[in-house]
């Protein structure tokens, strides 16, 4: 899967660890997310969603090999 | 994993603090041949084998107990390190604890099973020796090492 995490908070100015602070995870978890290393549950997507004020399918997108 | 399993935040931190000195010691008594700092000192001891002699229950012995204190210290301080809450324990922290642990146990028998196969007479008491420890070790080893890897963001970043 991958997701346009990076791209939102450079719109909206968060550092990674801003992101991780209103999301309650840790700065690991969004690296690994940006990264395409880790695949949240639809818990934190829609949280993540909820920050950027868009749709989870705005932020996250089916891969080829999903 | 579910949190409830998992020890405070604050004892990682005891953790480490009784595992690196059992680890400096562990290592000084293994150059030593087990040898090193004796300290005899009179135990209770639920089995107790004498060499070529008969097992006795609930008795007091006379041991070295120098190694008794390391590998116990060790173990309390790998166990607190291990299973302590990170300070956000959250899902990813939660999912690389599981995968860690399953990696450490590979590992370790990996390990293991060639150490079964080509050791053999009395250094096969050293492989026995370490691989009382060596699950916790590597799982410590791989779990910090994935989340040190996660707190590097790539060039340029914030």
């Amino acid at each position: 899967m991958k997701n346009s995490i990076k791209v939102q908070r450079a719109i909206y100015g968060l550092t990674q660890e801003d992101l991780a602070n209103k999301v309650q995870v840790s700065r690991q978890t969004i690296n690994a997310m940006e990264s395409n290393k880790y695949v949240p549950s639809t818990v934190l997507a829609l949280k993540i969603a909820g920050v950027f004020n868009k749709t989870v399918e705005e932020i996250f997108m089916l891969d080829e090999d999903d | 994993m579910s949190p409830k399993l998992l020890l405070p935040h604050r004892c990682k931190r005891i953790g480490w603090f009784l595992l690196i000195p059992a680890t400096i010691m562990g290592i000084i008594l293994s150059i030593s041949d087990f040898e090193a700092f004796a300290l005899n000192l009179q135990v209770p001891a639920i089995f107790n084998t004498e060499y070529f002699g008969s097992t006795r229950v609930f008795t007091w012995v006379t041991a070295n107990v120098t190694n008794t204190i390391t590998g116990a210290v060790f173990i309390a301080g790998a166990m607190l390190t291990a299973f302590s809450k990170e300070k956000t324990e959250d899902e990813f922290i939660g999912k690389t604890r599981l995968s860690s642990l399953l990696w450490a146990v590979y590992v370790n028998y990996v390990l293991l099973l060639l150490a079964f196969l080509f050791v053999y007479g009395a250094s096969f008491l050293n492989v026995m020796i370490y691989n009382m420890f060596t699950v916790l070790i590597i799982f410590i080893a791989r779990f910090n090492y994935i989340l040190y890897k996660n707190t590097k963001t790539l060039p340029g970043e914030k």
